[in-house]
């Protein structure tokens, strides 16, 4: 109706005009209605329902509200079904990836990592999810750094500064792991506001010493304790380690290390706490992993969390790990005299799907994961009860007791092999291998074939902050110092220490292993340490040295799984037909080819191995100035 | 000589009163009536003695009166229909009937914001009128259109609900909507078709070319349909009752494994997906085993013992309970748990008349719908009410108000939370050997107890209750004032109110939601959208030849929305409230989101025509609309066009030509259907929760920007030329229309692919030129007319190619332009081009070494490496065929019988077009664990050449598609209609009774595309799956 009113005057005037001649009043008409209109107010555009950046990011909340988009996207590496985690393990000598009825999962990695190929699925890997969400934590990240200044209701310069120190966190954390993951890559250190499609590779060190810097800008803003679920100074510290490492800079990286460990406020957990602290058949590692344990402020070995609640607007759909990384083995089993010996349903006599989840193990542990890893029959982390071996579970299917079968293996413990030698199980690869129960098991209520449900989850725990630390003094050549900070991390769980003889690089990679299974990137850390060995020429353990120059042809990474597994070197096959391949190449993944066809205007370097690769420019060696 | 000339003129006049006198004495009283050509009444008729101004016109009954000469003739005229004249000769009751005009040029036409003459148009226009339709009962205003105005392109609904996108010529736009703008009654519609009543339609008018679409400027890129609804004639109050009933039935269904063809494909399942290795005879029945493999070997394979047969299943990873069934020989057939016959229901009931100063039409509708799918349901109650009241010489005010209640609780949507019909895509899971009931006699949720084996059709439902409900109130109000010197002002608020619920409730007592306690969610929508046209008109006619028709517009707009949803779960301490009891939830979760755009226009329109044979029209338009605030507000169009009567000049002089007319057309128009806000940076909202140190948990948000802004985001822009020509021959026999055009859309609104590293996948933004040209015919014929038998054929013939000519002007370093990869368009081709990896056939059993180089096996793919390095990358794809149908025709026959019984059937194709057909790879969903579609398939022992293996290798080429050829023709409809005698029916005081019947989606002919209706698109929920069937008979009444 508003509009009425100020159209009215006009609608008089074109009234008026009704007695003029009828020529000029075409001809003024048209005139008219090119040259005036309703008033400009009219056609403002007003959003009502959702925030925009300039009433929002004027205000120092509304910045703080963009990072907390980098905190809980965080989560998203761990939660749903295939997670991005997965990959990160695929790629590495602890797993292979164990869906064998089909092609397309990263089993033939010759074939199927391409730049051209779908790297962004549940049934292929997720290599992309990488690629898009880590440039999506950087975008969040800089529109804190590039907005710093708006805001002027900060509380006081310290908050200012803490925002700004958690924004280049973030920001360093994603491209610490991007660089180890794809190696020279586009840099970016603004807000992008409009279309930009001119991005050359930046050399990944010239990257990876700018967020050094900003790091160290930094550490002195954040405070030490905050919140659960926010990031707080040991994260900070802790992630500088990793960058100092992948710098080659061991003293910088050994000088951090000590001030998280030494001078901050966590310690490792060597008492029984939390939920279970009263049950006398479970352990500290077992406390360590409860999902009503990890956040409690009495865990002063989590640095840095996600949280992940049930029935909680903003949870995720659950950590799925059970889904993920427990084998298949609700079916193919058979009992030693031929029946169908395990059912995956809820509610039966032996209930082992709620107790153990609904697994299709398409994180199938390699046998360097399940046995040759563990040399301590003491240590906690594959201690019965807290591990798992197929020959745990029991012939649960309740068909076995009717009259026409009576198989008296019911309740009785799986068997590999029946008397005669024929194995039982239609399925090594998936239906058949060893798992962390202690970390894997997360209670999953709101499913009748539990997945694995919400749960808070570590991304940064002291324990690895040690581990780190051991290797910063290995690479200094600390060897004592390096077992002292390995044995830490295994005395806790029970383990005997090792002596300083033991200590290489091997020694620290299965301590990490016994470790953070399902918790640290683990292709991402051993390329960090592929490239340092190739930085420093240093002998590895296994006699080689490398080189910078032929990083993609011959590198640590690819020799360590070669080494120590036994799926890409001896030709194996799923049933389906597709062998098990990796190249030394595989130690950066590919561009996706999709962000190299939109950056029409520049050019992105393609990893060596690729195809794409035989076009490449050199990288810029300097941080890119944008008008 | 002046009085001689006085005396003289006294004489003359003297002479001519004796002469009046005299013939006036032999004049004669002559009485009649006059009737329409369906043998109504026909008031209002001008009836003059030729060569005088004697004359009278008609009564309400048709009837007149006059005296006239036994020499007189009569001449019989009025608008519309052709002149009659008649010799008085000895008659004194002269009955006529009159013909609509055929030619119909003197006809007044609906134009944007005003009437024309259909002589005087200069645009391309398709006129449909679904008086013609009848025997068809079209339920929806697509089923009025579809097939029937060449240049418009009409999806399939295949739901209750029915409906079909709708297209006008080619597509100009990449991203924004190119769904044509409604117009109904004179106002833009931007309700929903399907709240109007086809019955009420008086006549349809599509709008192609930017001289007829122009004056709606912004929004009329993609073409113009106008509504008009039906108002009353004169005479008495008519009542109209239109009933019909029918039934949707299963057209087209792909087939399912039954309990025997189930078992021994499920057998080659295992064979192929142990491509790997296998024993022999491993999956194959133990009980015809070779001679050389004994019973014990087979079973020692995986240790086995015990009853061959249930190894074997086993082996074939049947579940327990499909073991039992089987040996038990109980079987299920799925298809009847999802499927049905639906009933449908439509009956229409109006009133109408017209008095000197009242016309009113008043029409209430009743329409249920059942689909093809268990619980697939549209319910709804229209009404429409016309009025228009002449208060004086020079003012008249009226309304068109239109009512609809709708049901939508059953209708299929995309992403639908909670559905209350069956999901038709568990068909091909569902294994034949699973159990229908538990032993209680309940549904059994997982009917073979495996995840992936699917759930029972009706579980889900059973546990769902749902209450959908919009109502919809969209009026027109008006009042006209008669000014002098032929002016004319009209003024039109048109408001449009919505009110929309959905509330829904999935029960705890279901196996999967009971874990959460229950869910429900209430979502409340009301829309408020309001426009003011005040329209200026002028029209004169100078010295009988100048012809001025000249328009001018004010109008605003104002769009507001208002949306709330709430969530919950966990009811405590149950859920038996439903969505009444939303608070007793522990788990909220709240959400609004309110919408407001405002726009504006003026606009200003000259005709001139001179002689009847030259006419042209001129327009421009200038817009605002709020999406567009930032930076370019508004944009202006202009068209100008003109017309030629050929066939009126003198020095062309053919016999067999009856009418000629040449159109040329330019002009411009805009696109804004783009979302209100998309040229705004959105932050992302979303919860996350922080944990104090007494282990209270807070919830936080996290805001980030979704998506880019771009404040010098503005109007696209389509410019386009149009010649058409119109001409009647052989006595108006074949009488058509041809249209050429060319459209060039700059300024596209795209979704312009960013890197991904951006943060951003993509951004609004102007770019670019897309081309489209195009051919139109449209043929009416009278192939044999004689009384007991007329022979009519109505043709269309379309087709419409685009190409890309422009991007976003980034150059190569060849300098050409580059190309979007992303989104797969390129510089020169048309949008629709399909850009791939190309297949070759299948890999055959002596070809594994080279098969194996791609890391696939016999029975997989092939795929064309066109530069041989042994990868798949973008060098290896290729151009092949597009997506939308190069040819369109559609042909309609209609027949007469003994002047009572009507025939009609209509075909329709669309050629020349290709789709994914992936199904040929055979390798959906978890083949170990389901049932499938009955589909060819590869074999070491049976070979071919187009089907893979079942569960195939992709290879190095990740998601490739097979195409095929889509090209079909279908036997859209066939109607028979039967009009009682008027002898008979007036016995009964019934003016008109027809009874009529008809069979929609006959069948149709798609010779290489299997499987599917080759309309459906699986994007889409209401247009896709099986396909229905209608059968339909129905009365009309007239009273």
């Amino acid at each position: 109706m508003e509009l009425m009113s100020h159209c009215k005057s006009k609608t008089i005037i074109m009234k008026i005009r009704t007695i003029l001649n009828p020529i000029q009043i075409l001809l003024a008409g048209v005139i008219f209605a090119i040259t005036t209109g309703c008033n400009e107010d009219w056609l403002e555009p007003k959003p009502l329902s959702f925030y925009t950046p300039s009433n929002t990011y004027n205000e120092a909340a509304g910045l703080w509200a963009s990072l907390v988009a980098c905190e809980r996207n965080m989560r998203h590496e761990y939660t749903g079904d295939g997670s991005p985690i997965l990959t990160e393990h695929i790629f590495s000598e602890v797993a292979v990836e164990g869906t064998t009825d089909k092609s397309g999962p990263a089993q033939d990695m010759n074939l199927l990592i391409t730049p051209d190929a779908d790297l962004n699925s549940t049934n292929t890997n997720r290599i992309g999810w990488y690629w898009e969400e880590g440039y999506n934590g950087i975008k969040y990240a800089n529109t804190v750094v590039s907005r710093i200044d708006e805001p002027q209701d900060y509380e006081s310069e310290e908050e200012k500064n803490h925002l700004l120190a958690t924004a280049y966190f973030h920001r360093s954390l994603r491209y610490y792991r991007l660089t180890q993951q794809f190696g020279d890559i586009p840099l970016i250190l603004e807000e992008i506001i409009e279309p930009k499609l001119d991005f050359y590779s930046t050399e990944r060190t010239v990257i990876l010493k700018k967020m050094k810097a900003d790091l160290e800008w930094g550490e002195e803003w954040i405070p030490e304790v905050l919140d659960r679920g926010r990031v707080p100074k040991g994260a900070l510290q802790h992630l500088l380690i990793k960058i100092n490492l992948a710098l080659g800079e061991f003293q910088d990286a050994l000088d951090v290390a000590n001030r998280l460990i030494d001078g901050g406020p966590y310690a490792l957990m060597t008492e029984r706490f939390g939920v279970d602290a009263n049950d006398p058949t479970k352990n500290v590692v077992w406390d360590m992993h409860r999902p009503d344990n990890k956040a409690t402020f009495t865990n002063t070995e989590a640095i840095l969390l996600v949280l992940d609640r049930i029935d909680t607007e903003g949870n995720s759909s659950g950590i799925i790990s059970m889904r993920n990384a427990v084998p298949f083995w609700g079916s193919n089993i058979n009992t030693p005299i031929g029946n169908k010996g395990t059912s995956d349903q809820p509610n039966i006599a032996i209930d082992q799907v709620t107790a153990f989840g609904r697994g299709i193990g398409r994180l199938r542990a390699t046998w360097y994961h399940q046995s040759m890893i563990w040399d301590d029959e003491n240590d906690l982390r594959h201690a019965p009860g807290n591990w798992m071996d197929m020959t745990d579970l029991v012939y649960n299917n309740p068909d076995l007791l009717k009259d026409d079968i009576q198989d008296p293996y019911y309740g009785k413990n799986l068997e590999f092999r029946n008397d005669e030698g024929a194995i039982l199980v239609v399925d090594t690869i998936r239906s058949w291998f060893s798992w962390p129960h202690y970390k894997l098991y997360i209670p999953d209520p709101q499913r009748n074939q539990p997945r694995g449900g919400h749960t808070d989850w570590y991304i940064f725990r002291l324990a690895e902050s040690y581990l780190l630390r051991a290797e910063a003094k290995f690479w200094l050549g600390d060897l004592a110092g390096a077992a002292a900070d390995v044995n830490a991390v295994r005395t806790r769980a029970g383990a005997a220490p090792y002596s300083p003889a033991d200590m290489n690089i091997g020694t620290i990679l299965d301590e990490r292993a016994r470790e953070l299974y399902y918790e640290e990137p683990r292709k991402t850390e051993l390329t960090r340490i592929a490239r340092i060995f190739a930085m420093t020429g240093k002998t590895a353990y296994n006699g080689k040295s490398y080189n910078e120059m032929d990083f993609s042809k011959e590198n640590f990474y690819y020799d360590r799984i070669m080494e120590v597994t036994d799926y890409y070197n001896k030709g194996v096959f799923t049933r389906h037909g597709d062998t098990y391949t990796l190249s030394p190449y595989h130690v950066l993944w590919p561009i996706p080819q999709s962000s190299i066809n939109a950056n029409t205007q520049g050019h992105l370097n393609q990893n060596e191995g690729y195809s794409g690769f035989e076009n490449n420019v050199p990288p810029l060696t300097s941080i890119p100035e944008y008008e | 000589m002046m009085h001689k000339f006085y005396n003289y003129h006294w004489l003359i006049v003297l002479l001519f009163c004796v002469n009046v006198t005299q013939t006036y004495a032999q004049n004669v009283q002559i009485t009649g009536t006059v009737l329409d050509e369906t043998d109504l009444p026909l008031p209002g008729v001008t009836i003059l003695l030729k060569g005088t101004t004697t004359g009278t016109t008609t009564d309400l009954d048709g009837k007149f009166s006059l005296s006239a000469s036994r020499e007189g003739v009569l001449i019989f005229s009025f608008i519309g229909y052709d002149p009659v004249e008649m010799e008085i000769g000895n008659q004194a009751i002269i009955d006529i009937q009159m013909n609509p005009n055929t030619s119909n040029l003197e006809e007044v036409v609906v134009i944007g914001y005003g009437y024309a003459k259909k002589r005087d148009i200069t645009g391309a226009v398709s006129s449909v009128n679904p008086g013609k339709l009848e025997n068809e009962n079209p339920n929806s205003v697509q089923d009025i259109l579809r097939g029937n105005a060449a240049g418009l392109n009409v999806g399939l609904g295949v739901t209750a609900k029915g409906g079909g996108n709708l297209q006008v010529r080619g597509r100009t736009s990449l991203t924004a909507d190119s769904s044509p703008l409604l117009v109904l009654d004179g106002a833009i519609y931007y309700g929903e078709l399907a709240d109007i009543n086809p019955n009420d339609i008086e006549n349809l008018e599509v709008l192609k070319d930017a001289s007829a679409s122009a004056v709606f400027g912004a929004k009329a890129a993609n073409g113009v349909i106008l509504i008009t609804t039906k108002k009353g004639k004169v005479g008495k109050p008519v009542i109209k009752f239109n009933a019909n009933t029918g039934l949707a039935t299963m057209a087209k269904f792909p087939e399912v494994y039954g309990p025997d063809g189930f078992i021994s494909w499920r057998e080659d399942v295992f064979k192929s997906i142990n491509a790997g290795g296998y024993e022999p005879y491993q999956f194959s029945d133990p009980r015809a085993l070779p001679s050389d493999i004994s019973l014990e070997e087979w079973l020692a394979y995986d240790g086995s013992s015990g009853d061959p047969e249930t190894v074997w299943l086993q082996r074939l990873n049947l579940q327990p309970v499909e073991i039992e069934n089987y040996k038990a020989g109980k079987s299920v057939d799925w298809y009847d748990k999802i499927f049905q016959t639906g009933f449908r229901q439509d009956y229409t009931v109006s009133l109408s008349g017209r008095t000197d100063n009242i016309n009113y039409y008043w029409s209430l509708g009743y329409l249920n719908n059942e689909g093809i799918r268990i619980g697939d349901k549209y319910e709804t109650i229209r009404s429409r009410f016309n009025l228009e009241g002449t208060i004086n010489k020079w003012l008249s005010v009226g309304l068109n108000t239109q009512f609809s209640a709708s049901d939508d609780s059953g209708v299929p949507i995309k992403d639908d939370p909670a559905p209350l019909y069956t999901n038709w895509n568990l068909l091909r899971g569902l294994s034949p050997w699973g159990s229908e009931f538990n032993e209680d006699g309940t549904y059994k949720w997982r009917p073979n107890d495996e995840t992936s084996g699917g759930n029972h059709p009706l579980y889900n439902l059973s546990h769902t209750n749902r209450y959908e409900k919009t109502i919809s109130l969209n009026s027109t109000i008006y009042a006209n004032i008669k000014l002098p010197f032929g002016f004319n002002f009209r003024t039109n608020f048109s408001p449009r109110f919505v009110f929309s619920d959905r509330f829904y409730h999935k029960s705890s007592d279901h196996a999967e939601w009971g874990t959460q306690g229950g869910i429900a969610n209430r979502r409340n929508q009301k829309e408020y959208y309001w426009q003011i046209d005040n329209i200026l008109t002028w029209q004169k006619t100078f010295v009988e030849k100048h012809d001025f028709n000249a328009t001018f517009l004010i109008n605003a707009e104002k769009f507001q929305n208002w949306e709330d949803n709430m969530n919950n779960n966990g009811f405590e301490p149950h859920d038996k409230l439903g969505y009444h009891g939303l608070g007793a939830g522990i788990n909220p979760v709240i959400s609004s989101n309110d919408e407001y755009s405002t726009g504006d226009a003026l606009m200003g329109r000259l005709i001139y025509s001179y002689d009847g044979k030259y006419s042209t029209t001129l327009s421009v338009r200038r817009d605002g609309y709020s999406a567009f605030g930032q930076s370019n507000p508004r944009a202006l169009f202009y068209s100008a066009a003109a017309g030629w009567v050929f066939s009126d000049e003198n020095f062309i002089n053919i016999d067999w030509l009856d009418f000629g007319k040449m159109r040329l057309s330019w002009g411009s128009n805009g696109n804004r259907d783009i979302g209100r806000y998309v040229a705004l940076s959105k932050l992302k909202p979303e919860k996350y929760f922080y944990q104090r140190p007494s282990g209270d948990l807070y919830l936080v948000n996290q805001l980030y920007v979704e998506n880019m802004q771009n404040s010098n985001l503005r109007w696209e822009r389509t410019e386009s030329l149009n010649l058409g020509i119109d001409f009647s021959i052989l006595k108006t026999k074949l009488t058509g229309t041809l249209e050429m055009y060319m459209m060039s859309t700059t300024d596209l609104l795209v979704k312009r692919s960013l890197p991904p590293f951006l943060g951003f996948e993509y951004v609004y933004d102007n770019l670019g030129q897309v081309d489209n040209k195009g051919f139109e015919l449209t043929l009416n014929s009278t192939n044999f007319e004689r009384n007991n038998f007329i022979w009519r054929t109505t043709a269309n013939f379309q087709m419409n190619r685009n190409e890309i000519v422009s991007l976003y002007g980034d150059l190569g370093e060849n300098g050409r332009e580059v190309d979007d990869l992303t989104n797969k368009w390129f510089i020169g081709h048309p949008i629709d081009q399909i850009w791939n990896y190309k297949t070759q056939g299948i890999w055959q059993s002596n070809e594994a070494d080279e098969a194996g180089v791609y890391g696939v096996k016999p029975g997989d793919f092939k795929i064309q490496d066109v530069d041989g390095d042994g990868k798949f990358t973008n060098a290896d794809r290729q151009f092949q065929g597009y997506t939308e149908p190069r040819f369109r025709w559609s042909l309609r026959n209609e027949f007469t019988l003994f002047s009572n019984f009507d025939v009609s059937f209509m075909l329709y194709s669309y050629l020349g077009h290709s789709d994914k057909f992936n199904q040929m790879k055979n390798r959906d969903g978890f083949l170990d664990r389901s049932s499938s579609y009955v589909t060819p398939y590869w074999t070491e022992e049976n070979p071919n050449n187009e089907w893979a293996r079942l569960n195939s290798s992709e290879g190095g080429a990740g998601g490739f598609d097979v195409y095929r050829k889509k090209s079909f023709v279908r036997l859209e409809n066939i109607s028979v209609g039967y009009n009682f005698p008027k002898q008979l029916t007036e016995k009964a005081k019934i003016t008109n009774l027809r009874i009529y019947g008809n069979i929609r989606n006959v069948g149709y002919f798609a010779p290489k595309w299997e499987f599917w209706d080759p309309e459906i698109d699986f994007t889409d929920p209401a247009n896709s799956g099986p396909v229905p069937r209608y059968f339909t008979i129905g009365i009309d009444v007239t009273l």
